[in-house]
């Protein structure tokens, strides 16, 4: 894993000094509220419905069990014994009071972490996809880049005012599973002709209010000269972006009102006069950056096949397990691991202190150390000796963690909705658990198979809603809190938006309604291998329509 | 009928400002400002805001059903009672969280 170099620790270091003194300006009166707002949120921290709410960064997802462990004692010091990962491969914590938060942020930066650049027109945390460094399908470990990006971004002075908050995601894996086409940049690894490794970059996409999928800008970007053609783009993004209009003032609003290519014009313009500048990555830098993600000491070993259907013989929870959370591993003989946070009824996301330490444990014991958070809101041991797969399961089940159903219909998303954010329309978390106690019967599960439920609180879609092969997306109306649903989203390399089939339901409707959609899948799937978002492919929306409305 | 809530700055918690003038926990207390006391309703706005002590004075209509103040949006009756799901009780606050105008 990376390590702070002296800069990083300065500049969090000051950071956290700086922002303790402005606590004690604020609480003596010094500043009012006016003044202070901005400063909070430069530092992650938010008023919501109930209480203060202090997003964490957590660098593309990675940490170690010594940061899990830190994430925990917070959690049971200064809040209420749990945190709430996030879509953004985050961590919020709901119930800070103001004046322990500089506290908060020092033991943070005794980790490595911080919680700036979580708010504000400024670029975000970069994320990536959960198997990282570990995937079969692998080309290159996108965290590196990943690291340098964040190196760079970090106060970067030209880009702490954009017109809009900025995020970049990428992959190194062909199958998308960060969902780069639906960020304001999206990176994919890609080889040229002479075999080089490079990335095709993705601009424009996003969800909200107008979702839009990305637009390939440059079909390879040589390694070195990513960090100028990103500050291109940027570039033209910060001096043509809508400031006039918040709701026009992404990235993907500009790309889509002036077209690709004379964006693409402008990048190219821009990149010509900084090419081979002082951003290009020099072979050393890359080389150190590389060194601290370098793969582990793995042993070598035979490929370990799992016999899935013995194991579900002698033990169905173990068997489901085993069927769903593994994910293969690009040496022999390991395994990456998910750990669900959606136990039937739970809210996605959540974890309590205990249930860190004990993921902690589990990643110093059996995945040398490492653990990721994915941008579907489950945790990921990437490194685990199959050999080790039973001991890791029983940790888990001690834990609480051991629910069999990522990537099922029970793994939602949800984000906190109306439960906690002050900008949400209705609530997402009941929804979830409505659905999830509806859909418990693991075989029924199974029987369904792949199938993403995503659900937000407000058009804001922090919950993913769009690309959900069904989303659920929370209105008010009349005082009355309203879900719609959507059908046919992807958020893979497959990208879709999905389309809204009809009139809201009220929230005790909704299990029932996505029952219907699920019959009808069930009922016309030409195989019981076809997934259910090929089924709507192939059918599109009239059958899940009239399962809902009738016919009309 | 309208109230006024708000955040008190320390523990962030929901609070109401009621009939003597302190801002408090529970949304049962909270003064009930009539159409005709804008005035009033304003001039507590003001004073309000002047302590420093609380963020983001809002307006809230409500209605009295069996003698309890119910808010009229979805949102503040959520904000009055705390998370449903799962249902967490209230921020408390502290003893440092009175605030009075
Ligand atoms: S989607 Fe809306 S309700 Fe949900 S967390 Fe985002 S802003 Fe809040």
């Amino acid at each position: 894993m990376y390590r702070y170099d002296e800069f990083d620790a300065a500049f969090v270091r000051e950071r956290t000094a700086q922002f303790s003194d402005q606590v004690n300006r604020r609480l003596t009166g010094e500043l009012n509220e006016d003044q202070f707002r901005p400063l909070r949120l430069m530092n992650g921290l938010y008023l919501q419905l109930h209480a203060y709410m202090l997003r964490v960064a957590v660098p593309y997802g990675t940490l170690s069990g010594r940061q899990m462990r830190k994430l925990a004692h917070i959690a049971r010091t200064y809040d209420r014994g749990y945190g709430h990962f996030t879509t953004r491969q985050n961590i919020q914590f709901n119930w800070p009071r103001l004046k322990d938060v500089p506290e908060i942020l020092a033991e943070l930066a005794s980790v490595e972490m911080h919680a700036i650049q979580t708010s504000g027109n400024c670029i975000r945390n970069v994320t990536t996809d959960q198997f990282a460094g570990a995937a079969a399908d692998e080309i290159i470990d996108p965290r590196p880049v990943a690291e340098i990006i964040r190196q760079w971004s970090s106060l970067h002075p030209e880009f702490s005012y954009l017109p809009r908050k900025f995020k970049i995601a990428i992959t190194g894996a062909p199958a998308d599973r960060a969902a780069i086409r639906f960020h304001d940049i999206g990176l994919q690894a890609a080889t040229n002709a002479a075999g080089d490794v490079g990335w095709e970059v993705w601009v424009g996409g996003g969800l909200g209010r107008t979702p839009m999928i990305g637009k390939m800008i440059n079909g390879f970007v040589p390694n070195e000269h990513l960090l100028a053609y990103l500050e291109s783009i940027l570039r033209v993004y910060n001096r043509y972006g809508r400031r006039d209009n918040k709701y026009k003032a992404r990235i993907k609003i500009l790309v889509h009102e002036e077209g690709l290519e004379t964006i693409k014009a402008q990048v190219e313009a821009e990149f010509s006069e900084v090419r081979g500048g002082v951003l290009t990555l020099p072979q050393e830098e890359l080389d150190r950056i590389g060194s601290y993600f370098a793969p582990p000491s793995f042993e070598d070993l035979p490929a370990t096949p799992i016999d899935i259907a013995r194991e579900t013989i002698l033990d169905p929870a173990y068997g489901r397990w085993l069927d769903n959370n593994i994910f293969s591993h690009y040496r022999p003989g390991y395994a990456s691991v998910t750990i669900s946070l959606k136990p039937i009824g739970g809210a996605p996301g959540d974890a309590t202190d205990a249930q860190m330490e004990a993921v902690a444990d589990l990643a110093e014991r059996y995945s040398f150390d490492e653990l990721r958070v994915s941008h579907e809101q489950n945790l990921v041991l990437p490194h685990v000796r199959v050999a080790d797969l039973r001991a890791v399961y029983d940790g888990l089940v001690e834990a609480g963690l051991a629910e069999g159903n990522a990537g099922l219909i029970t793994d939602m998303i949800a984000c906190p909705g109306l439960d906690f954010c002050a900008l949400a329309n209705a609530r997402s978390i009941p929804i979830a658990q409505a659905i999830s106690h509806k859909f418990a019967a693991p075989e029924r599960q199974a029987e369904i198979g792949d199938l993403k439920i995503k659900i937000s609180g407000c058009i804001n879609a922090c919950g993913h809603h769009h690309v959900g092969h069904i989303g659920i997306l929370g209105v008010e109306k009349k005082g009355t809190e309203l879900y719609q649903i959507t059908l046919g989203g992807d958020g893979t390399e497959h990208a879709s938006v999905g389309k809204i089939l009809g009139p809201g339901f009220v929230a005790d409707a909704v299990p029932d309604a996505i029952e219907r959609l699920v019959d009808v899948y069930l009922g016309r799937r030409e195989t019981p291998d076809e997934p259910f978002i090929a089924t709507v492919r192939r059918l599109g929306d009239a059958p899940f329509k009239e399962a809902l409305y009738g016919t009309t | 009928m309208e109230i006024l809530t708000g955040n008190e700055l320390l523990s962030g918690a929901a609070v109401y400002l009621d009939a003597d003038g302190n801002w408090v926990a529970e949304i049962d207390r909270a003064r009930l400002f009539a159409k005709d006391e804008a005035e009033a309703r304003d001039a507590a706005i003001a004073a309000s805001k002047a302590t420093g002590r609380i963020v983001g004075v809002e307006i809230e209509t409500v209605k009295m059903v069996d003698g309890r103040v119910v808010a009229d949006r979805i949102r503040e009756r959520i904000r009055a009672e705390g998370p449903t799901a799962p249902a967490f009780p209230r921020q408390e606050l502290g003893e440092d969280g009175h605030v009075s105008i």
